[in-house]
């Protein structure tokens, strides 16, 4: 039996357990202090380069960049880290990191707003675009949106790539109506065709990031837009945009299900990896995907242009560029492999399996490599289609600038919202182009203000 | 000289042993770290808030410029805004009866006895304890417009019509019901835990005299269970309405809002409006419109609470 002594020397006093938290927090909290000198040391001998960007839909893609930049830094001595996370959370990303005033070197913006959005926090790479113009041809309007802010003259970004978004179409399907999906109209009509038949087309009336660009091709396509050329006045209440309301209201009832009201940017993806979709607008990413796993459909999907309207034919393309914050610690290093990555496109786009359309006229030159010749397609020049994709593209804010209006109009869905309230009759065309313009104007005189 | 010191040392050692034996000391002294923690986290960011809403602070132009009512005002003249203002009402409301409701049926049925209750117990709280972002992609396929297993048992139990599926994210109504059940999931392991507790809480004393008095099921719930437990109860509603009211993710990762803003509530308004599209001061403002209603809710829940303690 232990004396009553020993008891208390040996239990736990509460004078004794603050003395050991005290001396514990304490380490821990004089640890950086004492190891500061070193690492700071340590850190500025070893150059770094850090990157981030979004999980690309082509894995092989990621896969081959993190090796090409791994290469360069090898080559340069200079380590680098690409960090890759899914493109819906860049957003919240890039605000966390200008907060921080930390964070990556290179930031990949995925969308259009972003370049616009964070020009204060972002280095100028007005130089790098001029030299990459000379050497690889002129930039395309795609690129000029996202990037340059006419009223700064300034490029916050260096226009990387956009992604297309051509038609996926079942050849099989639309032979036996005697139709190709060429026109919108063609959807209309073909569409109700095909939905009689069992086999409807599809275009997502939910809140996700392809009906954004649907929609607006339909728009662009008749004539009508968001705003004007300046991209300050809105112009969305038109005979245009209305007849486009009508037509939307027409192929959801009559070439559609209920469903593409509930849908996800995968949604109309399975709807054509079911065998029970005849049509969708969406990048060759479904194709892809269907070929892996079933090579019998993928060989009934054909790919065609974006529909054309009365007026154009035109898509809004999904954009993507590199920024270079300024509170970057390599920013030379930043500018320079940027200028490594756009000198060696042609490896990019055949990593990207033709997924990657470049923004300078000469970067990939034609015919273009997969694109003119697949052998995993059949026929092998069913992709070729797509090399024409330059002549039929812009993106957010046309016929102006891409900027942070044009992105919180596509943030919040209303372009996609005026559309469905049509469609399901809660509200009529009229109607519902008269309060997607109001929407539209309240964001776009917030954003003149700011 | 040294002498002095050598005597001081042990002065000093026994003034601070005095120190620390004193409760007002060591009382005030565990309580700051939960004080630095709210006033770090929750009070400052707060008070950043506020002063965002007055702003004209936005990614695009960070100026702290002020603008006094004007977001406030803006905001309001959206009829998303006012739409999704209606919407966080109706999903904090009908979360918190589900949950409430599946919460007492839950604690009712584990308060009796049977083989593998305790392993009931367990499981019953996998909801809560799930990761969010987990759970609401499993939902997200169970309500998946092709290939919804809700749907397909369903059709195969003959209660609809293949044809005529219900849209569980792409019908106003529809979605809205499927959001709050998703969200009343996550609530109901927190309300059976509650209700527990409460049952075990009442006398058995009481329940048996009562029921020697002639009372029946309804009678004994309705007017000694429920209001023997209702302090409880009050402390689960309050829990509850602030974390439906302020949640985001289960709307977020189900329908982002749509179809058409049915779902849209003022958690992902303002994540969309100041984070998405950098706009700092109105997201703030939107934000803000949370706090009125939670202040009123929680006056009136302890309110109520305190009456009920008196």
């Amino acid at each position: 039996m232990r004396s009553e002594r020993e008891i208390s020397r040996s239990s736990v006093t509460r004078r004794g357990f603050l003395k050991r938290v005290g001396a514990t927090a304490g380490t821990v909290a004089l640890a950086p202090a004492v190891s500061l000198p070193f690492v700071s040391t340590a850190l500025a001998q070893a150059k770094t380069l850090k990157i981030l960007q979004w999980s690309h839909f082509v894995p092989q893609y990621d896969k081959w960049f993190d090796g090409f930049a791994a290469e360069w830094g090898k080559k340069n001595g200079i380590t680098v880290t690409v960090d890759h996370i899914p493109h819906l959370e860049l957003p919240a990303r890039a605000a966390a990191e200008v907060s921080a005033g930390a964070g990556h070197d290179i930031f990949a913006f995925s969308g259009s707003g972003g370049p616009h959005l964070y020009e204060k926090h972002v280095v100028d790479l007005s130089s790098l675009v001029s030299e990459v113009e000379k050497k690889h041809g002129k930039v395309h309007q795609v690129g000029r949106q996202i990037g340059y802010n006419d009223d700064t003259k300034v490029w916050s970004a260096l226009p990387a790539y956009y992604i297309s978004f051509p038609g996926l179409y079942r050849k099989d399907l639309w032979d036996e109506v005697g139709m190709k999906p060429d026109s919108w109209e063609d959807i209309r009509v073909g569409g109700a065709k095909l939905k009689a038949k069992g086999t409807p087309i599809g275009i997502s009336l939910g809140h996700s990031v392809d009906p954004n660009l649907s929609y607006r091709s339909m728009l662009w396509s008749y004539g009508a837009s968001e705003c004007d050329q300046t991209g300050k006045r809105v112009t969305l209440n038109s005979k245009e945009t209305l007849e486009v309301v009508k037509l939307v209201r027409a192929i959801y009832k009559d070439a559609m299900e209920p469903e593409v009201l509930s849908w996800d940017d995968a949604s109309n993806n399975r709807l054509l990896a079911s065998g029970r979709g005849s049509w969708i607008h969406n990048p060759i990413s479904a194709y892809r995907t269907i070929q892996k796993a079933n090579p019998e459909l993928a060989d009934k999907i054909h790919v065609w242009k974006t529909p054309a309207g009365p007026v154009r034919r035109l898509a809004c393309g999904s954009p993507n560029s590199y920024g270079v914050w300024r509170f970057a610690r390599s920013k030379d290093t930043a500018i320079e492999f940027l200028r490594y990555w756009t000198d060696n496109w042609v490896a990019i786009f055949e990593a990207s399996t033709g997924y990657n359309h470049p923004l300078f006229e000469n970067l990939v030159p034609k015919p273009m490599p997969i694109l003119s010749n697949d052998p995993t397609s059949h026929p092998a020049d069913k992709l070729q289609v797509l090399e024409t994709a330059d002549e039929w593209h812009a993106t957010y804010g046309y016929p102006g600038p891409a900027g942070p209006a044009s992105d919180e109009v596509a943030d919040n869905f209303v372009i996609v919202d005026m559309m469905a309230k049509a469609a399901t009759d809660k509200a009529t065309p009229e109607e519902a182009v008269a309060w997607a313009q109001k929407e539209t104007e309240l964001i776009y005189r917030k954003w003149s203000a700011a | 000289m040294s002498v002095t010191a050598q005597a001081a040392a042990p002065r000093r050692l026994a003034r601070s042993r005095f120190t620390f034996d004193r409760l007002e000391v060591l009382g005030p002294l565990f309580i700051i770290p939960a004080i630095l923690y709210v006033v770090v986290l929750v009070g400052l960011p707060f008070l950043l808030a506020l002063y965002y809403s007055v702003s004209a602070y936005s990614i695009f132009n960070p100026s702290y410029t002020f603008v006094g009512l004007k977001n406030f005002r803006e905001v309001m003249d959206s009829e998303i805004f006012r739409r999704t203002l209606a919407n966080t009402l109706i999903f904090t409301i009908s979360a918190q009866i589900i949950g409430l409701l599946l919460g007492k049926i839950g604690a009712m049925l584990l308060m009796q006895e049977f083989p593998g209750r305790r392993l009931a117990r367990a499981l019953i709280v996998l909801p809560w304890a799930v990761p969010v972002s987990l759970a609401t992609l499993a939902w997200l396929w169970m309500f998946d417009s092709l290939y919804s297993v809700i749907n397909w048992t369903l059709v195969a139990a003959g209660l609809i019509d293949a044809a005529n599926r219900p849209q569980w994210l792409g019908q106003e109504d529809l979605a809205m019901i499927a959001v709050a059940t998703v969200h009343a999931w996550r609530l109901f392991p927190f309300g059976v835990v509650i209700f527990l507790a409460g049952f075990t809480s009442v006398p058995q004393d009481v329940l048996d005299a009562a029921t020697i008095d002639g009372a029946g099921f309804w009678r004994r719930n309705y007017q000694i269970v429920l209001p023997m437990i209702a302090p409880i109860i009050m402390i689960a509603v309050i829990f509850g309405t602030v974390f439906t009211f302020t949640d985001l993710s289960v709307v977020y990762l189900l329908t982002k809002g749509g179809p058409i803003n049915s779902t849209q509530v003022l958690g992902s308004l303002a994540f969309q409006v100041g984070i998405l599209s950098g706009d700092v001061a109105h997201g703030a403002a939107i934000c803000l419109f949370l706090f009125p209603f939670l202040l009123v809710a929680v006056i009136l829940l302890l309110r109520s609470l305190r009456r009920r303690e008196i």
